[in-house]
């Protein structure tokens, strides 16, 4: 369903992804791991459509259309959900509101009729529950003062209620203690389904042992270095990424800046 | 080296204007009401009009309002339909309603007031107690502001309300001033008198609205007064067409434990001037000054608040936010000023301003003047975009990007329009402030 041949990305005229390539079927689970600066969050960025990130050479397609050209909410309503690593706080916004505005939207560019008062609800209930969302941060502004934790359940609620064909996770299991990583992996787990892909970034294995990927990826600077199955991701956590990857690629966790 | 001149001349159609006027003003034959209105024209006729050269009035060119010839408008009929999407306050409001200038008695509800309230028009109680009435609208003859002494000249339309010592008034009261434009340019002179007596209790509505289309000048002028431990609530509402100018200025004095929250929503108008001058004259008053303009198209919005700290131990807080759209342009200068003896005082202002486009333009003067030295003042304003990030953010999850924008517009918005008083009120400047957002359609249920 993604496919991405040969991405090259720069920001701010600094080249961040070289030559990049990637498939995601329906029902497939990819671990995208790598070091900080490696191009893991600008990957997320260029597929969820951010400002700010000029892809000079490459393709990227969802379902046969071209990604690159859609504004970040056709990607929405094609079906793209990005789980962010930093969910953004918005004051005089209220989280519920904004939950069912972002809904219809959505079923609106899906040619859906919008969704009920009451139905909606429910539907919220039921999820919120599965993610431990209280009432009281539904009816607060959104993700306005929430804690870590509470702002990457947000985050996949969101995704659990617009039902997106493709879940990117961008370091969701960063700032969560071991409870709210299970819970946030349950939530995720729950989403998995034939006809759903899903690409996973995250820094540490940990993430992997809840939600077991079908392939892992090393991105490192700015290409794929190595794909495997899980138990890459086992090898990567003991021998780290210059055992893996080979002595110049020793340091690169120590890199700094996350891009 | 030529001298900068202060003013320009009033045009000679005031002095038109005023001939005729004053044979027709309630009272016009009470020597004492024409000898102040006279008196008041001459004065205006001294001060002239303001240029941008004054620095109260640098961002605000009234040139091009004042230079066409204006009478007053006679009286026109209007329906209850046509104001029904202006009342507010709920189906018990008292309500007074003026258009173009006249008071509009058979849609005015203000009988049967329980003792200790009045409320009736200034032309009445001008005719009724001319020697005290024209005592108290005199105490703003010590400003030195043009306008104020041309509504002085003019002086007969507006709302005369009085509370006495002790009395709660439960009913909001709605003052609706109506500006239904006509084919010839015209202007109106109301003045709004509100004194509360010790203890007293008021939630007033000031609505000015407009419709159709025409050149009109609304040169407005409030006195407020509280008594002792008073408390008065006054939400504003400015709902004024492209036509239509309005030049306000506030005279607010307040004494001891008196508490005001007024709340203004500049929702349209060509030209909108609103001046508040509050003098604190007292001890543990509150003075809470809130404000929300949304200029869009071309229109000009200016703000100028001066708070005088007279007395030692009162609070103050400004708190104005605005939405540039478009090319219009919006100003405001707050200004503290807190005198010898006022130690303890706690001043606040806060300005915060959303430009929307390239061409939309803020004038932001935060100011602070301070002659004692036991005080905690802070002054601040700032002016931005919206945030690219929370923009994305919001797009991200489907919303399109006009809705995103509105959204997050209304939002900074929405923080001033929470502190309205009434909830109908409320709900109007929600409505209101949507329909002026390219997206807002899309956010009806904001409303």
């Amino acid at each position: 369903m993604l496919e991405i041949k040969d991405l090259h990305v720069e920001v701010d005229g600094k080249k961040i992804i070289n030559g990049l390539s990637l498939e995601v079927g329906a029902g497939e689970v990819h671990a995208i791991m790598g070091p900080n600066g490696s191009g893991k969050s600008t990957l997320a960025y260029v597929l969820a459509g951010r400002e700010g990130y000029e892809v000079t050479k490459g393709s990227i397609t969802f379902d046969g259309q071209d990604l690159l050209e859609m504004e970040p909410e056709e990607r929405a309503a094609a079906g793209v959900f990005l789980a962010m690593q930093y969910p953004v706080e918005i004051p005089g916004v209220a989280n519920m509101y904004f939950l069912r505005q972002a809904m219809n939207a959505v079923r609106k560019a899906r040619g859906q009729p919008e969704i009920g008062a009451a139905e909606f609800m429910k539907k919220l209930r039921e999820k919120a529950r599965l993610m431990g969302v209280k009432d009281e941060l539904l009816k607060r502004d959104l993700n306005f003062g929430f804690s870590g934790g509470e702002k990457k359940r947000n985050e996949i609620l969101q995704m659990a209620m617009l039902e997106p064909r493709l879940c990117i996770l961008d370091e969701t299991d960063s700032g969560l203690d071991i409870d709210a990583l299970r819970t946030v992996a349950d939530g995720v787990n729950a989403l998995r389904d034939p006809s759903r892909g899903m690409i996973v970034i995250t820094h540490y294995q940990r993430l992997l042992d809840y939600i077991v990927p079908d392939r892992v990826h090393v991105l490192a600077r700015g290409a794929i270095q190595r794909s495997g199955s899980k138990e890459l991701a086992l090898e990567l956590e003991e021998g780290g990424y210059g055992a893996l990857l080979g002595p110049e690629f020793a340091h690169e966790s120590a890199s700094a800046g996350a891009a | 080296m030529a001298v900068a001149r202060r003013t320009i001349e009033p045009v000679p159609a005031f002095e038109a204007a005023f001939a005729q006027a004053r044979e027709r003003l309630p009272g016009a034959k009470l020597p004492a009401l024409a000898d102040w209105r006279q008196a008041s024209f001459a004065r205006f006729r001294e001060q002239g009009i303001p240029t941008n050269r004054v620095e109260a009035w640098k961002y605000t060119n009234v040139a091009r309002v004042v230079n066409v010839p204006m009478g007053l408008a006679p009286k026109v009929q209007v329906r209850l339909d046509d104001l029904a999407p202006y009342l507010a306050g709920g189906p018990k409001a008292r309500r007074m309603i003026f258009v173009n200038g006249h008071v509009v008695p058979e849609l005015c509800h203000i009988e049967s007031l329980p003792a200790g309230l009045r409320i009736t028009s200034l032309g009445k109680v001008l005719e009724a107690e001319p020697e005290k009435v024209t005592a108290i609208l005199r105490a703003t003859a010590e400003d030195d502001r043009s306008f104020t002494a041309l509504n002085a000249a003019f002086a007969g339309s507006g709302a005369w309300i009085e509370v006495d010592d002790g009395v709660e008034v439960v009913e909001p009261l709605q003052l609706l001033f109506l500006t239904v434009g006509r084919p010839e340019p015209f202007m109106t002179h109301p003045r709004n008198v509100v004194r509360l007596g010790k203890g007293a209790k008021l939630r007033l509505i000031e609505t000015h609205a407009g419709s159709g289309e025409g050149q009109s000048l609304t040169n407005l002028v409030t006195q407020i007064e509280l008594g002792p431990d008073s408390a008065l609530e006054q939400d504003r509402v400015e709902l004024l067409n492209d036509g239509a100018s309005h030049i306000g200025k506030a005279y607010v004095r307040l004494a001891d434990r008196a508490r005001l929250v007024q709340t203004v929503a500049t929702l349209g108008g060509g030209l909108v001037r609103n001046e508040t001058e509050a003098r604190l004259d007292g001890s543990n008053i509150e003075c809470l000054l809130n404000g929300l303009y949304l200029a869009c198209g071309k229109e000009h919005v200016d703000n100028l608040i001066r708070v005088h700290h007279e007395k030692p131990a009162s609070h103050s807080d400004q708190f104005y936010k605005g939405v540039i759209a478009d090319r219009a342009h919006a100003a405001f200068a707050g200004k503290i000023i807190v005198h010898k003896d006022a130690q303890k005082t706690n001043g606040y202002q806060k300005n915060d301003n959303l430009l929307l486009s390239d061409d939309a333009e803020i004038d932001t003067k935060p100011e602070l003047e301070i002659y004692a030295d036991d005080v905690k003042c802070s002054h601040g304003a700032t002016s931005g975009n919206l945030d690219p990030v929370a923009l994305f953010y919001l797009r991200s999850r489907g919303l399109e990007r006009e809705t995103a924008e509105s959204l997050l517009t209304f939002a900074f918005a929405a923080e001033v329009i929470e502190r309205f008083s009434d909830e109908t009120v409320r709900r109007q400047v929600r409505r209101v402030a949507l329909s002026r957002l390219p997206g807002g359609a899309a956010l009806g249920d904001l409303a």
